[in-house]
């Protein structure tokens, strides 16, 4: 009887637990599936709305707080205003640290934290390159070394250099290569579950096709 | 045991079986308008929304019993609500306040301009500093902002009809005794500041805080860098000269090191000069400053610099035209400062910093010299608590020993100043559209045995989401200049009122501001001393009966939305002064005080070859000359003041090395300009004060080692 009765509240503990894990999933997964399916600022924010409760739930998992963060990121590169981006990433700074204070040294923080960089540049480059140029390297660079099979960081270091003047040794020449690197990696990368951060294949293998296509218009270009 | 499985059943299924309940209802802010975007959930449940468009709600929960509903908003304050699950369809109105600081509050900010990368809603930005004028000069960006004087012939800064040494410099919460390179009269000279050394600027053109004093009109706050971003090798090549400069960067430190080399004289052969140059202009210059940040939030700052300076030139002798006076002055100076800021617990913040200056003229005249010697030691402590939310008190003191040493052909004359002051100063923030900064400082001065007290007021009221209304008023005290004290120490301070009024939008892209502004002068310092502004009159005596006023209007308009790459600024200042002091025989307008100015400032960035370029224009109206023959005291004009000056900033990639070329020419169309006159003693013969040169141009390459891009 008392074996019985513990067996069976050791079943239900257990089968609580269990419950509770695939709460957690199926909520990320859907917030997950969502991202996909945005292009507006509003429902990026939506989506980073219910992150925040995910991470407000869960107060020790990083992930809810990492996409949060990464939603604020992709509302500041939506948006056109800088007071409101700056708004939007003053949020992102907030999750991204709490993300980083649950989990130390991981290349995924360090990839989003260059890409906040970005976006803060994005709003005054003329004013804040030197700043927010420097970050995002940094950050980039810290990313990298931190995972060296993570594709991400050499994918948003590419994005910043095409977008670069080639008078400042930008351009799709020089940032080609960084895009074959992060796409080697993608090949090769394989997330540890469903939940983690599996973003970016599309785009490189788009901006890849579209670097092709401006090396031809380059080379068709009488003079050069 | 039947039982027992029954029941442990049942009580797992009353857990997991549960009614749903709706939650609804809508979130408006204190204006009662709706706030979309809100996320709106029960605590420590994944359940919950985002508010729509009209601010409503309306989500399901499986929750029960007692729970909390929580929302919060971007720039709003987090709102709680306890409520009770009970498959009852819940419906709350929230009324979110908005957080104090953030967008959109009140800011104190009557008479001061800031500029700064970090604070939103500012004027300008440190690079504007950088690329406004012809010369990379703080000074003379600063005067394409209303309040300020067009002074060709000297340095400094002139505002709202006070002189140039009625402002103050300040970096670091310390003052600067000599903020310029020596100059000699009607050649003026720089800023010994690079702009690059500063993160924050703040201009105050009238009613500034009461941390500061000794400025009867405006106070000019510069904060340095905090840590170097990263480390950096700098090759600078100069028409002038050239430079160098290293930064290291480690984790919780970083250090710089620079130095450059001017000479003037290869500049001088290619560009025609007015003045007869014996010496053209040669310096040496070196800074070094070290940055450790001891904590999270605390930071310890070094700064140092030397300088070493030489020129000589011929003048006219406008009382015997067979002669030329000669004169040549050699300068030495070194300046240092140390700080160190701490946020300590619950709320205070400390601030404690030390400088030691000294600055060396030699200087020879004909056949006199005449060494000037200034050591000022000084000492500052900050001390600022949050009381309430966000209203906060800073209190302090500082304490200033200079030393003066002037030595005419072997005759010494020697000045010990010890000055004390301390301040108090509350910024209340009353409600999110009502704030005040209400600030008392105390000042004594041991060599005019003599205190003062000063009160300074400040309100602000913000009317909309963009504009708010100010008001200032204050006191401001001034030790009369050195060269009065040399001959008598039998002085008062001078002091001044300020009262200001002002009206403001500023919005994402836009500013506009207009300033009313009214200033009465009391116990300015009366004598002969031969120093800017003085004129060629017969002696006074030693006094501080001198009095004087000025009022007016200040104009600024500044859009970055018009035009896409483009950037401009509109600045304009009415002024109407009269003072009696130094050696005027009655109440006039002064030299250096022209009725109307007006700037602009045009930048435009062309990406397809990545440059910039910025334009300045200038205007003001004559200013008064003193005309021996007119029995009008300084009833003369000078003609109207015109420049337009050009710059370009040409930014590339030289083997992998990332370079800015930098190109400036000012009064591009070679306007006749003339300052004023100076006359001969008997009034027969007199010479117009002109610019050194037609034109000044200025090419120079800056290459950063190694960085391959800005971006």
């Amino acid at each position: 009887m008392k074996l019985l009765l513990s067996l069976v509240l050791i079943f239900f503990a257990f089968a609580g637990a269990q419950t509770n894990i695939s709460k957690y999933e199926k909520a990320m997964k859907k917030n997950l599936t969502k991202i996909n399916e945005t292009n507006d600022v509003t429902s990026m924010l939506n989506i980073a709305n219910s992150f925040e409760r995910i991470a407000f739930a869960e107060k020790d998992k990083w992930l809810p707080y990492y996409y949060t963060s990464f939603m604020y990121v992709l509302a500041g590169f939506a948006d056109t205003t800088a007071e409101k981006t700056d708004s939007y990433l003053d949020k992102a700074d907030l999750f991204i640290n709490i993300a980083d204070s649950l989990q130390e040294s991981d290349s995924e923080i360090y990839t989003l934290k260059g890409m906040i960089a970005q976006a803060r540049m994005q709003v005054d480059p003329m004013n804040r390159w030197m700043k927010y140029g420097a970050e995002s390297t940094k950050n980039f660079n810290t990313a990298m070394k931190l995972d060296t099979l993570n594709p991400r960081p050499e994918y948003l270091k590419g994005i910043g250099l095409y977008y670069t003047p080639k008078q400042f040794g930008g351009g799709p020449k020089t940032a080609k290569p960084l895009f074959e690197k992060s796409l080697e990696k993608y090949n090769q990368f394989q997330p540890e579950n469903d939940l983690m951060p599996d973003w970016g294949r599309d785009i490189v293998e788009q901006l890849l096709e579209q670097i092709n296509k401006d090396l031809i218009d380059e080379n068709l270009k009488p003079g050069e | 045991m039947q039982l027992v499985f029954t029941i442990i059943i049942f009580s797992f299924l009353s857990i997991t079986i549960s009614g749903q309940t709706k939650v609804s209802g809508k979130v408006v802010d204190s204006n009662d308008q709706p706030l979309p975007g809100a996320n709106v959930f029960i605590k420590d449940s994944y359940d919950g929304i985002s508010s729509a468009e009209d601010g409503s709600f309306l989500f399901t929960t499986e929750e029960e019993g007692e729970a909390i509903l929580v929302v919060s908003f971007v720039g709003y304050k987090t709102k709680e609500e306890n409520i009770f699950l009970k498959s009852e369809d819940i419906n709350i109105k929230f009324v979110l306040e908005e957080e104090a600081k953030e967008l959109g509050s009140v800011v104190i900010s009557a008479g001061s301009f800031e500029a700064s990368d970090e604070r939103k809603g500012v004027i300008l930005r440190p690079l504007d500093v950088v690329t406004t004028g012809s010369d990379a000069d703080i000074y003379s960006a600063l005067e394409t902002l209303p309040g300020t004087q067009q002074i060709g012939e000297t340095e400094g800064l002139f505002v709202r009809g006070g002189s140039s040494a009625e402002t103050v410099t300040i970096i670091d919460e310390m003052v600067v005794q000599k903020p310029f390179y020596t100059s000699v009269p009607d050649i003026p000279s720089r800023g010994r500041f690079s702009p690059f050394l500063f993160k924050g600027i703040v201009f105050s053109t009238g009613g500034y805080s009461a941390k500061y004093g000794q400025a009867l009109s405006s106070a000019l706050v510069l904060n340095t860098e905090d840590l170097a971003d990263q480390t950096l090798t700098a090759i600078n090549l100069m028409i002038l000269g050239l430079g160098g400069a290293h930064v290291q960067r480690w984790a919780n430190s970083s250090f710089a090191i620079e130095g450059a080399y001017y000479n003037l004289s290869p500049y001088f052969n290619f560009i025609d000069q007015r003045p007869e140059w014996d010496t053209a202009p040669v310096g040496i210059e070196g800074s070094t400053n070290y940055r450790l940040k001891t904590s999270k939030t605390g930071i310890l700052k070094a700064f140092g610099s030397i300088s070493y300076g030489d020129f000589a030139l011929y003048t006219e002798n406008l009382d015997d035209l067979s002669k030329k006076d000669f004169t040549r002055v050699k300068s030495d100076n070194y300046y240092s400062n140390i700080n160190y800021k701490e946020i300590l617990g619950d709320d205070w913040t400390l601030f404690a910093g030390a400088s030691f200056s000294l600055d060396q003229d030699r200087f020879e005249l004909n056949t006199d010299k005449i060494n000037q010697d200034e050591i000022l030691n000084q000492a500052r402590v900050n001390v600022s608590k949050q009381i309430f939310k966000s209203s906060f008190i800073t209190f302090g003191g500082e304490v200033q020993n200079a030393i003066y040493k002037n030595n005419l052909n072997g005759m010494q004359l020697d000045l010990n100043e010890l000055f004390l002051a301390g301040f108090l100063e509350a910024d209340i923030f009353f409600t999110n559209d009502f704030a005040a900064r209400l600030g008392v400082r105390g000042e004594r001065s041991k060599v005019l045995d003599k205190y003062n007290i000063a009160p300074r007021i400040s309100l602000a009221y913000r009317l909309g989401t963009y504009d708010q209304i100010n008001f200032a008023y204050g006191r401001f005290y001034q030790t009369p200049f050195k060269d009065f004290l040399f001959q008598t120490t039998d002085f008062d301070f001078e002091n001044a009122s300020h009262y200001i009024l002002n009206y403001q939008y500023i919005s994402d892209e836009r500013t506009f501001r207009i300033e009313l502004y009214y200033k009465d002068y009391n116990k300015l310092a009366k004598g002969t001393v031969f120093t800017y502004p003085y004129l060629n009159l017969p002696p006074v005596p030693f006094n501080n009966d001198g009095s004087g006023y000025a009022k007016g209007i200040d104009i600024f308009w500044r859009d970055r939305e018009t035009f896409e790459l483009g950037d401009y600024w509109l600045s304009y200042s009415y002024l109407d002064t009269k003072r009696d002091f130094i050696n005027y025989p009655t109440l006039a307008t002064p030299t250096f005080a022209a009725t109307h100015t007006f700037s602009a400032v045009i930048k435009h960035w062309v990406p397809a070859i990545t440059t910039s370029f910025g334009l300045t224009y200038t205007f003001a109206s004559g200013r008064p000359y003193y005309n021996p023959n007119n029995p009008e005291f300084l009833g003369d004009r000078a003609k109207t003041y015109n420049n337009l000056s050009l710059n370009a900033s040409y930014l590339l990639t030289i083997l992998d090395n990332f370079t800015v070329i930098f190109f400036s020419i000012d009064n591009v169309f070679g306007f006749n300009n003339i300052y004023s006159y100076n006359y001969s003693t008997d009034g027969a013969v007199r010479r117009p004060v002109l610019p050194t040169a037609d034109r000044a141009v200025f090419l120079g390459m800056f290459i950063s080692v190694g960085q391959k891009s800005p971006f």
